[in-house]
């Protein structure tokens, strides 16, 4: 806990996984959602793979082997979820903020960002974590 | 508040990063003036062995200019008054016990491990 | 004294470094801190009536308390009398619930 931090209900949550690649993608958007069922605003400092995630020009496609084309498929997408969950904090009056890191960013080509998601580096997550009630870092393997 | 950043693996972004990304990612938050401290268990225990670079990848007529100083990294940190910590049954479970140990990096039993948990504020475990 | 969950995602079934830790948490309950372990993915896999796992069975004999993620029990098909005494299903909220709380939170 930051014994010192002015943002009491304040969680922030370090993810390093793009999307679409193991359970861990899975596990942490339900946090963070869980985080704002329970009225915690939500910082994410998207490191590494997970700047993925925010990319706006992901795009649904449809599954021959599924038999479904794009739109029965309905293909999740994690900007989507992210949007849901922007959504979701504005509706219950919570913040959620989403930082990626830019060198992540660049080096990955995925500049694009839904909206909402900005560009920092690891000052902001100090930052983030200095400010917030708590933190949760979930690496990969 | 202080960090204890918990390292169990080794290599996985040496090639491309040129770095160990959270001993990267700890340089800058301790610029940024985190307390932090790192503890080195699992493959993370060969970090703190290394002795030279990584050798440079090539593909192709495609050569690494840059290739990844894990000594670098670790002796920037210690500058940098970051405590390190290497697990000793990590080093002795991989063959690298007595090797020696880049300057500053404390070598500590696992019984030890549970202490820094319970000193740190927070652990992340990446 | 300290509160401690971990978050057990890595399995002892293909990742050596789970008996470790549950070790450690079973180490830090030992040392007089509260500590819970919320199995997750497939981290559940050894909570599984008929799994063989030694080093879960330890983790069991401590101290610590131990549950499972309801989604990941849902995904694999736990039965209500599939989970091995001792270990309780949980919602993911109580990872929320813990870090509101000032405990200490811990991804493995």
């Amino acid at each position: 806990m930051n014994k010192t931090s002015p943002l009491n209900n304040t969680l922030t949550f370090a993810f390093m996984d793009p999307p679409f690649e193991n359970e861990r993608t899975i596990t942490f958007f339900r946090l963070l959602d869980a985080a704002l069922e329970k009225n915690a605003n939500v910082r994410v400092f998207a490191y590494e793979g997970a700047v993925a995630l925010a990319f706006a020009r992901q795009q649904q496609h449809g599954n021959a082997v599924h038999g479904r084309d794009t739109d029965a498929e309905n293909h999740p997408l994690t900007k989507d979820w992210i949007a849901a969950l922007q959504r979701k904090s504005k509706d219950k009056g919570l913040s959620f903020e989403w930082i990626n890191c830019g060198l992540c960013v660049d080096e990955r080509g995925v500049n694009e960002a839904v909206e909402g998601c900005g560009r920092g580096g690891p000052a902001d997550l100090w930052r983030y974590a200095s400010e917030s009630h708590n933190t949760l870092a979930i690496g990969t393997r | 508040m202080k960090v204890l950043q918990v390292i169990d693996q080794a290599f996985r972004t040496a090639g491309e990063e040129q770095d160990d990304t959270i001993l990267w990612l700890t340089q800058c938050m301790r610029g940024a003036g985190a307390e932090l401290e790192v503890l080195l268990t699992g493959h993370g225990a060969y970090y703190t062995v290394q002795s030279r670079a990584q050798p440079a990848l090539k593909f192709g007529a495609w050569q690494q200019t840059q290739p990844a100083d894990i000594t670098q990294d670790i002796g920037r940190l210690r500058e940098k008054g970051v405590p390190v910590y290497v697990e000793r049954e990590a080093l002795q479970e991989r063959g690298l016990f007595g090797l020696p140990v880049l300057p500053g990096v404390e070598v500590i039993s696992r019984d030890a491990v549970a202490k820094l948990y319970e000193n740190a504020d927070q652990i992340w475990h990446w | 004294m300290s509160h401690f969950l971990f978050i057990q995602s890595q399995d002892p079934f293909t990742e050596v470094a789970t008996s470790r830790q549950y070790q450690l948490a079973a180490e830090l309950a030992k040392a007089g801190n509260q500590v819970q372990v919320l199995l997750v993915q497939n981290g559940v896999t050894p909570a599984r009536k008929g799994a063989n796992c030694p080093a879960f069975d330890a983790l069991l004999a401590s101290s610590v308390s131990v549950l499972a993620d309801e989604f990941a029990l849902r995904q694999r098909e736990f039965g209500e009398n599939h989970l091995r005494d001792g270990v309780q299903p949980a919602e993911i909220g109580l990872v929320v619930d813990a870090m509101l709380a000032g405990h200490k939170v811990i991804w493995n």
